[in-house]
């Protein structure tokens, strides 16, 4: 048997033990194990003397996978990431954003719904998870919006919606994963996510506008807020502004050299939201709920990441991503087409999977294709499908597939949020949460349709950094 | 996708083998989260040093590089102990009994399977780097600070033989529920719809803000 049909058969053998509801990490890391066993024996012709040989030569090679891909400095920024979201709670950040937002943005229509955007988009940037942040927010903001007349349903939809724009906003874990798993430059990917995250947010909010601007009993503006209020209520924000600018000068200094590595930043960010925390009132016994929390997601995030590494080592001897770009680019249909066929298949796979499980499962085979359909991994700009140089091509898609799963947040059957939001209201059904997160599967296909169609909103800002 | 599921407890002897391993699992987490932490702090300590006293600090990246398996791995079997191992559960939430457990055994099994193989593997590569007759008894280290590499590749078959240990009680609980017919059987995560684990995570955040 070729190496491509043993890679087909594993493959599908991995895709049958996720679907039967194996861990998404393990049937990854035994779909490469046994590969790997598979290939060395069909090296050797399936002879049973060699079969032991092949054994202990796969196990070496999948027992070093671990150590040997998690001890890289780059990685260190996954956990310290996660951190600043743990401790941003205790830091009790939320209502202060609120607050900011609420006297800085409410006047204008359904400006209590911008506000709760802006301020979920700006707490998310630091909590980095998703279903957390529309939790916290379902809390704060659906019963101020209700008790000034908004719809019950759109109130709770604006949240579970902008819990989503977490993933896009510098820190970002996902698009950290992502650039390890396709091995590009996690500052640039980071600084990529900045202006489409915020983009995002503003769709949101001109949607929200256009609505209450339509239906004049939706969203009523809040006025009466004086400059003093305004201003009187920025210093309590100001740790989560801070982490943002922070990680970004720490990748890109318009003004000079990068001030570090993006992890250091992400220290610094962490260290600043720790003492707001101690601040605040946490102890240890809250640090040590905070940390066990972290090191659990940590440790989750990890554990898919060497178990598709594992498989992502046997792809490569068994040739199979090599042989799913050439099919790619030999179909008659223009790259963009099959781009967006791609992206509208992530659509229908987030309906059912965790955004982490579905990117790094398919990544290591899609990603070398839409390298291909684009010209290579080192093709120039001028002579590229998607106008773009490779590196440039693999910050774009990574942008794009991590705005296709922030989607995927919200659609029924299992969008995570919506369940969330509901969960945290007795007032709403998961229906009521769906029906009002509706109008923003509108913004976030605008959204896609912009990002795809105007590449410059995602590669301007990374393309400052030489 | 799943999430982390509750695990119940009884007088069985598989309960309190699962209790009894559960301090060591939550030990091996909390020193992963420790890890993170000092993480925090020798990240910003090294920035601080090379912008306000200009002398890069020494052996930074080799630090990092060394504690990365303790962050990353150590906590692996305080994770498959609760179930916040993702796993697509469209399939699973559906089935119930006897049918359920068996398909529970089956995939812990395999992952059973899995990691006792990596587990060899791993010692196996920590034991190519271990050779008590060399100075720090370690063959390989680092490249700034000559750390021996040997105690960050051990940490990795220490995990997994603990993740193995946990793995061969939640197969025992399985079975055990398998073939009584168990409806909640100890010493397992037991299965949670998504609102079940959206009201997790919305409690895990009440209080704090």
């Amino acid at each position: 048997m070729d190496s491509i049909s043993i890679g087909l058969w594993v493959s599908g053998g991995m895709l049958v033990m996720v679907l039967l509801g194996m861990r998404v990490a393990f049937a990854a890391g035994m779909a490469g194990f046994v590969g790997l066993v598979w290939l060395r024996w069909n090296g050797y012709d399936y002879d049973p003397e060699k079969f032991s040989k092949a054994l202990t030569v796969s196990v070496r090679i999948a027992g070093l996978t671990p150590q040997s891909k998690v001890s890289a400095n780059v990685l260190s920024l996954i956990p310290v990431f996660i951190l600043i979201g743990y401790l941003a709670y205790y830091a009790k950040l939320t209502t202060a954003l609120f607050e900011a937002c609420k006297r800085w943005f409410a006047w204008v229509p359904g400006g209590l719904a911008v506000s709760t955007v802006f301020a979920t988009a700006g707490f998310a940037a630091v909590s980095g998870a998703s279903v957390a942040t529309a939790a916290v927010f379902a809390r704060i903001a659906i019963p101020e919006m209700l008790k000034i007349g908004y719809n019950k349903q759109f109130a709770a939809g604006v949240v579970a919606a902008g819990g989503t724009l977490a993933s896009l906003i510098p820190p970002s874990a996902i698009l950290v994963i992502y650039a390890i798993i396709v091995e590009q430059d996690v500052g640039k990917l980071l600084l990529a996510g900045f202006i489409p995250g915020a983009f995002s947010a503003v769709v949101y909010a001109v949607l929200i506008i256009g609505i209450a601007m339509t239906f004049k009993n939706v969203g009523p503006p809040v006025r009466g807020f004086t400059w003093k209020q305004r201003f009187e209520s920025l210093p309590p924000a100001l740790p989560i502004v801070a982490v943002v600018v922070i990680i970004i000068f720490f990748v890109y200094n318009p003004f000079g050299d990068a001030w570090g590595t993006p992890t250091e930043g992400g220290a610094i960010g962490a260290f600043i939201v720790f003492l707001m925390a101690v601040y605040r009132g946490m102890r240890w016994a809250q640090l040590k709920d905070a940390l066990l929390e972290t090191a659990k997601l940590t440790v989750m995030i990890f554990t898919i990441i060497w178990g598709v590494l594992i498989y992502v080592r046997f792809l490569g001897f068994a040739k199979l991503p090599d042989a799913f770009s050439d099919w790619i680019v030999s179909l008659d249909m223009a790259p963009l087409t099959i781009l967006i066929c791609i992206l509208l298949a992530y659509a229908v796979l987030g309906m059912f999977m965790d955004a982490i499980g579905m990117l790094l499962l398919t990544l290591p085979v899609v990603y070398p294709a839409v390298m291909a359909l684009n010209g290579g991994e080192y093709v120039s700009a001028a002579d590229s499908a998607f106008g773009m140089s490779g590196p440039m091509c693999a910050i774009w898609f990574g942008i794009l597939v991590v705005k296709m799963a922030e989607f995927c947040l919200i659609t029924p059957p299992i969008g995570l949020n919506c369940f969330v939001v509901a969960g945290v209201r007795d007032d709403l059904t998961v229906q009521d949460v769906f029906k009002g997160v509706m109008p923003f599967f509108l913004a976030d296909a605008v959204t896609i349709a912009l990002l795809v169609a105007f590449p410059a909103i995602v590669l301007w800002l990374p393309s400052l950094v030489g | 996708m799943a999430g982390s599921g509750a695990v119940l407890e009884d007088s069985s002897l598989l309960s309190r083998l699962d209790r009894a391993l559960l301090p060591l699992e939550r030990f091996c987490a909390l020193l992963s989260g420790l890890a993170i932490f000092s993480l925090m702090f020798l990240a910003a300590y090294s920035v601080i040093t090379r912008k306000f006293l200009g002398s890069p600090m020494m052996g930074y990246v080799d630090l990092i590089e060394s504690a990365m398996p303790i962050i990353a791995i150590m906590g692996v079997a305080y994770v498959q102990r609760d179930g916040t191992h993702i796993r697509m559960d469209m399939l699973v939430s559906k089935l119930s009994g006897r049918t359920l457990w068996l398909f529970e055994l089956i995939s812990v099994l395999m992952i059973l399977i899995l990691m006792a193989a990596l587990t060899w593997g791993s010692w196996d590569h920590f034991m190519r780097s271990f050779d008590c007759a060399r100075p720090w008894c370690s063959k390989d280290s680092t490249t700034d600070i000559y750390l021996p590499l040997w105690p960050s590749k051990l940490v990795v078959p220490f995990a997994f033989f603990v993740l193995s240990l946990r793995l061969i009680l939640q197969a025992w609980g399985y079975g055990r529920a398998f073939v009584y017919g168990l409806e909640n059987p100890a010493g397992v995560p037991l299965n949670l719809t998504v609102a079940e684990q959206a009201a997790i995570e919305a409690r895990a955040v009440q209080g704090a803000d």
